[in-house]
């Protein structure tokens, strides 16, 4: 709820281990907050539902544990390059930092790695942030409208984090206004309103739209 | 012992942002030194009338300058949503607030110093009287201000609440410290080290009773 206005109205969603979803919909139709419930960022008023198998109320440690929220704050601090961005997240998420060279390398970071996150541009942040959910592989990998304020090579690196977890079998839902990115979704949602609609609603409203 | 482990890297990366920034230290400072020197002006130059002030006047200005540092350091944590980043982790609550109550803390040590050194020259207040006493006075006193801004710094995520509300919870229960602190400063002052014994005992206990209660209740604060 935002004040007394419902975010989330009978959000009903089932997403299988390995699926690729795309979450599409207009400004304020829930996509955020969809995501945020699942990250267990915020709790829902009502209802509930499991993550990888863990109740959202009472395992919200472990499914914390196993899943990747990349929205549109990159959750960096401004004072600490992205190397030691990185470094930290590896502290808190008990990860080796060994990895954090290759990550780096894989974003395409290696020359503004050690520069404060202050200096960097918005996708120079996104990539800072892909390199951090590169790191921790996890189970399930939420992403919040990752495109925007992003050039095409900054799209790919997004991109290139998707079809890794892919290939390693993880689940994705990804949140975007992007229609030019729905390429690796194994299925579409369409949100309005705070609802997740059904296949018989989304066909009558492209059919309402074809008229 | 991981607790402690990520309570150390917790307070090493504040204080490195602080170095960097020097956004809590550059505003804290001029400020006390400020309040100081207004103090010591509007006094007039009377110098046991200023000297029987001091310990009251520092430690207000300790107090004050404990508010705005943790202003900025949960500041930083807010600013580009890094504060989720933390809730969304495996980190322990309890070393979260434990790193942020100690980098805080030797934050407001290093200012202690320096005012410390500006009230002996202004107000002619007597610092080697009894060294060990004021020196604990100073260390619990800073780690019990750290305690309760550290675990309602987590209340007031956002910008308008901390500007709020922060002063309101933390000031009120800042009150034994303060009281506590300016006793056993003056004792010390007066070289009657022997008697401030309970002061610091004080001191303790609450450092005692705000750090256990911090590190039990920080998670749930930080969850609602």
């Amino acid at each position: 709820m935002f004040g007394l206005t419902p975010a989330l109205i009978r959000a009903d969603l089932r997403v299988e281990r390995g699926e690729t979803i795309l979450v599409r919909g207009p400004n304020g139709a829930g996509k955020s907050t969809l995501l945020r419930v699942i990250a267990t960022a915020i709790s829902p008023t009502f209802g509930s539902g499991s993550v990888l198998g863990f109740d959202m109320s009472r395992g919200r440690d472990e499914i914390r544990r196993r899943v990747e929220l990349l929205g549109h704050r990159t959750r960096l601090y401004e004072d600490l390059s992205g190397r030691e961005n990185l470094r930290f997240a590896c502290v808190l998420h008990g990860l080796d930092t060994e990895g954090i060279a290759r990550a780096v390398e894989r974003v395409g970071l290696e020359d503004a790695a050690d520069d404060r996150v202050r200096t960097y541009s918005q996708g120079m942040r996104q990539r800072v942030a892909v390199a951090r959910a590169l790191l921790r592989a996890p189970e399930l990998l939420l992403l919040d409208e990752p495109y925007a304020g992003l050039d095409a090579e900054a799209k790919d690196v997004v991109d290139q984090a998707v079809v890794e977890a892919q290939q390693n079998g993880r689940t994705v839902v990804v949140a975007t206004h992007d229609l030019a990115r729905g390429g690796m979704a194994t299925r579409t949602i369409r949100m309005e309103g705070g609802r997740v609609l059904s296949e018989v609603q989304v066909a009558a409203l492209a059919r309402e739209a074809s008229r | 012992m991981m607790v402690l482990r990520q309570a150390a890297a917790m307070a090493g990366k504040d204080l490195k942002l602080e170095i960097r920034s020097r956004l809590g230290f550059g505003a804290v400072l001029p400020f006390a030194a400020t309040l100081l020197l207004s103090f010591g002006l509007s006094l007039g130059p009377g110098r046991s009338l200023l000297a029987e002030t001091a310990p009251g006047l520092l430690w207000l200005a300790v107090l004050f300058a404990s508010v705005l540092s943790f202003r900025q350091s949960y500041q930083t944590e807010s600013e580009d949503g890094a504060m989720e980043g933390l809730l969304l982790s495996a980190f322990d609550r309890a070393a979260i607030f434990l790193g942020k109550a100690v980098a805080v803390a030797v934050e407001l040590l290093a200012l202690e110093v320096v005012v410390l050194f500006l009230v002996g020259v202004m107000f002619g207040l007597s610092l080697a009287k009894a060294p060990a006493v004021l020196a604990g006075a100073f260390l619990l006193g800073t780690l019990g201000l750290s305690a309760i801004g550290s675990l309602f710094g987590a209340l007031t995520e956002s910008p308008r609440a901390r500007e709020a509300i922060f002063p309101l919870l933390v000031l009120p229960l800042a009150t034994p410290v303060l009281v506590a602190g300016v006793k056993a400063t003056e004792l010390a002052a007066a070289g009657r080290a022997g008697e401030a014994g309970s002061w610091l005992g004080l001191l303790v206990a609450f450092d005692v009773t705000f750090l256990s209660v911090g590190s039990l209740v920080f998670g749930q604060l930080l969850e609602d």
